[in-house]
């Protein structure tokens, strides 16, 4: 009984984020909106943890899983990308390094940034 | 047969045992490139190909497993708020490397498109494949890009990112997991954000906010770079 209500409790935050994604002037994702909306939901105590948490988690742990008929929607553009598969996935492929490699650069050097100037701050005094 | 294999509960039941088993095979052999995810799409395309099942038949139950993806993706929340505190501390960092990320992510896709000889549209479909589906649609359909191969491009990054990423944090040396996981984010929307979960809680909750994060910066830079 306690998952069911959980997850129909999910579910309505869900059609709610739909909903309210409609509303905005650009596209946006449905299920971004929901999630920002069970956050909001949550720092304002109006749902507490417990409420929720066997149904999320479980939805997390095999988030991966609900992603695999995604994939398999591939198999029909392949016709899409004659002869170009292999640059296509060189392109997927490197942007991806490039993207990962100057976003983790940029936090490490924020966060030495911020390091410094709070062992300056602390010399300082 | 046929009957049987167009009945939506074969395609579901399909890809429970076919995820379940690379599932069980990673965790024997511990090989991260192992990717079940990977694996099981590898499979069941070939499955479906050499028993000549039309994709129809596979998404009549293939509906269903992505039906999930909504409350899945909304979750996340769950992970943000427990990691809350964390967010807080490191709001500035986050916000400013998921605009590098963005930045990096559509530029060196349109070097890279005019380097292989790719053509307006094509380029068009490709810049905004790190970021999650619906938004990327817009913005390749906003820039006259083909919606089609932007999703075929989103979802293979993804792929990619929850592949390669636990290779990537040990080569480039992210010992944050919050760096690890903003970088997973950004690069590789929902799809890496389900690896970064397995990663920690932090990597997945810094993950799942960066897709939000690294979403709308690109539409808005969408609407002024192009």
């Amino acid at each position: 009984m306690r998952h069911l209500l959980q997850m129909s409790f999910l579910f309505f935050v869900c059609l709610a984020g739909e909903g309210l994604a409609k509303l905005l002037p650009f596209a946006f994702p449905g299920s971004i909106m929901s999630m920002f909306l069970l956050l909001l939901l949550l720092l304002s105590k109006i749902v507490k943890e417990h409420q929720i948490q066997d149904i999320c988690d479980f939805l997390l742990h095999h988030m991966a899983f609900f992603f695999l008929p995604a994939g398999i929607g591939i198999m029909e553009k392949y016709q899409l990308l004659q002869g170009r598969i292999i640059p296509f996935l060189l392109i997927c492929l490197l942007t991806t390094v490039f993207t990962f490699f100057t976003t983790s650069l940029s936090m490490k050097l924020i966060f030495a940034l911020q390091k410094k100037g709070n062992d300056n701050e602390r010399t300082d005094c | 047969m046929k009957e049987l294999t167009a009945n939506p509960m074969f395609p579901i039941a399909l890809s429970l045992c076919v995820y379940e088993g690379f599932r069980i095979l990673q965790r024997k052999t511990k090989i991260s490139a192992l990717n079940p995810l990977l694996l099981s799409i590898a499979f069941i395309i070939l499955f479906l190909n050499i028993f000549s099942i039309p994709l129809e038949d596979y998404n009549s139950g293939g509906a269903v497993i992505s039906m999930f993806l909504a409350p899945a993706t909304a979750s996340l929340a769950l992970s943000i708020y427990r990691e809350f505190d964390l967010l807080k501390k490191h709001w500035v960092p986050i916000l400013v490397s998921c605009f590098v990320g963005s930045v990096t992510s559509m530029l060196s896709v349109c070097v890279l498109c005019r380097l292989f000889g790719f053509n307006e549209h094509l380029t068009a479909s490709l810049i905004p494949k790190s970021v999650t589906t619906p938004i990327a649609i817009e913005v390749s359909s906003q820039l006259s890009g083909i919606p089609s191969i932007t999703v075929a491009a989103v979802v293979i990054t993804g792929i990619l990112g929850a592949v390669i990423s636990p290779v990537l944090i040990k080569i480039f040396k992210v010992n944050d997991p919050a760096a690890a996981g903003v970088s997973i984010g950004t690069c590789s929307h929902a799809v890496g954000t389900s690896k970064a979960v397995e990663l920690g809680e932090i990597e997945g909750a810094m993950s799942g906010i960066s897709i939000g994060i690294s979403g709308i910066i690109t539409v808005i830079l969408a609407l002024i770079l192009f």
